[in-house]
């Protein structure tokens, strides 16, 4: 959008122009100089260890062999326990309860309170502008306790407030039934991630020329047809986009897990980022398991995210 | 980065449109300040007195004992505190856990920014094929699961005696970070005007030097906006500092927070008041640099 979209441009100067120093670096070298750092990076922390996983999910690792340094091949023993795990389905399963939901609901949230805040006629509008990323700040373990402490069930502010005003007459212990409990962490999520789609659609609606909503008016268009014939087109290639992030972003909740409910209760809340970390770095430190585990989550969103690509851009570019 | 609707002829709002549009502004309001509220409510009281009376909304008292038991770690009880046995440890380990994210957050920031602005400046300005395929990677590596990398990370870092070192814990957020740096500056980069760039390279600057002494103060609003950011995600990140460190003297904030986990239904107020405190420094950089961060997240984001 705007100043983002600009092609790059190719530098003024060609190769061998008069104005290019003799002694200069050519321009190949120069740029292969330049990304030396971020390349080592790119390899050293991301490349090799997404590699190295790989490694381990094909060999039995867990603290001893961590100690001798020698880990046996195992072949794809790992692999086979991962898929004879039920706690791993379940897991799974609920990862797509908790994505679907609150994509659902960010992209919903999100639009909603965008097209709210797009008229700067509506009274206090700057200022919900100005709190669009406060939920964003904070940090994903503190919203997690924060929200641990609204929905506790014996000194929690959910109950309160929800007594105060008569809807409930006793308190309800809001983190001890699974499906609430799913609720609690999703509401949690929600909250913080939502902010950053309204940014996305804020910025977006306010990219949409006014012209078009004046041709709308001149054409008598109902607001509904303003808003399925002109905005929700122009805003779908944000939607797109923000589809895409906040899935695979979904994909590895772990934070408000950890904060809200531990997996609890029961197993109801397990996902897949936290059963690679409980079945890694929890007793009993099953690392050769934990990277299968990490792999597979790995293979399902990036299966996701190229569907997602594919499918969303055709729409866009038809 | 936004185009202002033109200024067509305001004509007012019809006022059932007006007060819709209001109320819902006002439920956004809420949406975005109402869970706030309790974590002030709470900390601005003693447990006592939030338990003593589990229907109210108010604190019946105000105090700032938990902020300054916090705050000195332990050492300043108060009467509050004065017959409590058991503290939680975080409480202890607040000061130097918040040290150390400062620390982290400010090495991450600064060495993820240099790498990625050269990283950038080629891939926006200096048109070389392979440049191309850089970006797409940097995309593709933002979709990489961060779970998929702690395995590895911790096996590898166990080896190289990286655990239990601020070192460790920057590194590892360096190279999770450095590819969001370089789609947050690349569209900027690019977006920048080639003229005074092509009037140094006449005038005899090598191009790196146009990059060095043009490019990169013309930049200065982008790079602030993408350090913002980067230190904003490097203070809220959990997974990778609770699994390269264990020893609490290297423990960054969120991980002595997760601590409070464990212990959480002794002190809600205490908690509340820890989370207060450990959420002012990037609420604060948030709202005063909005307009630098909004920036930079879209650019961030439709680079994609």
């Amino acid at each position: 959008m705007g100043r983002g979209g600009g092609a790059p441009t190719a530098g003024a100067f060609p190769e061998g122009h008069r104005f290019a120093r003799p002694s200069e670096l050519g321009k190949g070298a120069l740029a292969a100089l330049m990304n030396l750092p971020a390349l080592a990076g790119l390899v050293l922390i991301l490349a090799y260890p997404i590699g190295y996983a790989g490694y381990l999910s094909l060999h039995e690792v867990n603290l001893r062999h961590l100690r001798t340094g020698e880990f046996p091949f195992a072949g794809w023993a790992n692999f086979g326990r991962l898929l004879d795990d039920p706690v791993f389905w379940l897991s799974l399963r609920h990862t797509v309860v908790f994505v679907a939901a609150s994509v659902v609901l960010e992209v919903l949230l999100g639009l909603g309170v965008a097209l709210v805040i797009e008229d700067d006629r509506v009274a206090l509008s700057r200022m919900t502008r100005v709190l669009i990323l406060l939920p964003w700040a904070v940090p994903p373990v503190v919203n997690g306790l924060l929200w641990a402490f609204i929905f506790n069930g014996q000194y929690g502010y959910l109950n309160r407030v929800l007594m105060a005003v008569g809807a409930i007459a006793e308190p309800v212990n809001w983190l001890g039934a699974p499906g609430l409990a799913m609720a609690a962490v999703i509401t949690a999520y929600v909250w913080r991630t939502t902010p950053f789609n309204i940014l996305l659609y804020h910025a977006a609606l306010q990219g949409i020329p006014g012209e078009l909503y004046e041709a709308a008016d001149v054409d008598g268009a109902s607001p509904w047809q303003r808003f399925f014939r002109i905005t929700l087109p122009l805003l779908t290639p944000i939607i797109a986009v923000s589809l895409i992030l906040r899935t695979t972003f979904g994909f590895m909740v772990f934070d408000e897990i950890l904060a809200i409910t531990q997996g609890g209760p029961g197993n109801a809340t397990w996902v897949a980022a936290w059963y690679t970390y409980k079945t890694s770095f929890q007793p009993p430190f099953d690392i050769g398991l934990g990277a299968a585990s990490a792999w597979a989550l790995a293979l399902i969103v990036g299966a996701i995210s190229f569907v997602y690509v594919r499918a969303l851009y055709r729409r866009v570019e038809a | 980065m936004t185009i202002r609707r033109a200024a067509s002829p305001r004509r007012r709002l019809p006022w059932s449109r007006r007060l819709g549009l209001w109320l819902l502004n006002l439920a956004a309001i809420a949406f975005l300040i109402g869970p706030l509220v309790p974590v002030v409510l709470a900390s601005l009281q003693s447990e006592k007195s939030l338990q003593q009376d589990l229907r109210a909304l108010l604190p019946r008292e105000y105090t700032l004992a938990n902020f300054r038991l916090i705050l000195s770690g332990g050492a300043t009880r108060g009467p509050i505190f004065e017959q409590v046995s058991y503290l939680p440890k975080s409480v202890e380990r607040f000061p130097s856990a918040f040290l150390n994210s400062l620390i982290v957050g400010a090495a991450v920031t600064l060495i993820a920014l240099a790498a990625a602005s050269l990283s950038a400046y080629t891939i926006a300005r200096m048109g070389v094929w392979w440049t191309r395929a850089l970006l797409r990677a940097s995309v593709a590596a933002r979709m990489v699961p961060l779970v998929v990398l702690m395995v590895p990370l911790y096996v590898m870092f166990r080896r190289y005696g990286l655990l239990n070192s601020l070192g460790g814990v920057v590194i590892a957020e360096v190279g999770f970070l450095l590819p969001y740096a370089v789609l947050i500056l690349t569209p900027y980069l690019a977006s920048l005007p080639a003229e005074l760039e092509d009037a140094a390279r006449i005038d005899g600057c090598t191009r790196f030097g146009a990059f060095w002494r043009i490019v990169l103060p013309l930049a200065a609003p982008g790079l602030a906006a993408c350090a913002v950011i980067l230190f904003v995600i490097s203070w809220h990140e959990l997974l990778i500092p609770l699994i390269v460190v264990s020893r609490p003297e290297f423990m960054t904030l969120p991980v002595v927070l997760a601590g409070l986990v464990s212990d959480y239904f002794v002190f809600f107020t205490l908690m509340m008041a820890i989370c207060l405190l450990g959420l002012l420094p990037t609420a604060a950089l948030v709202l005063l640099l909005r307009t630098y961060i909004v920036r930079g997240l879209v650019a961030g984001a439709l680079k994609g």
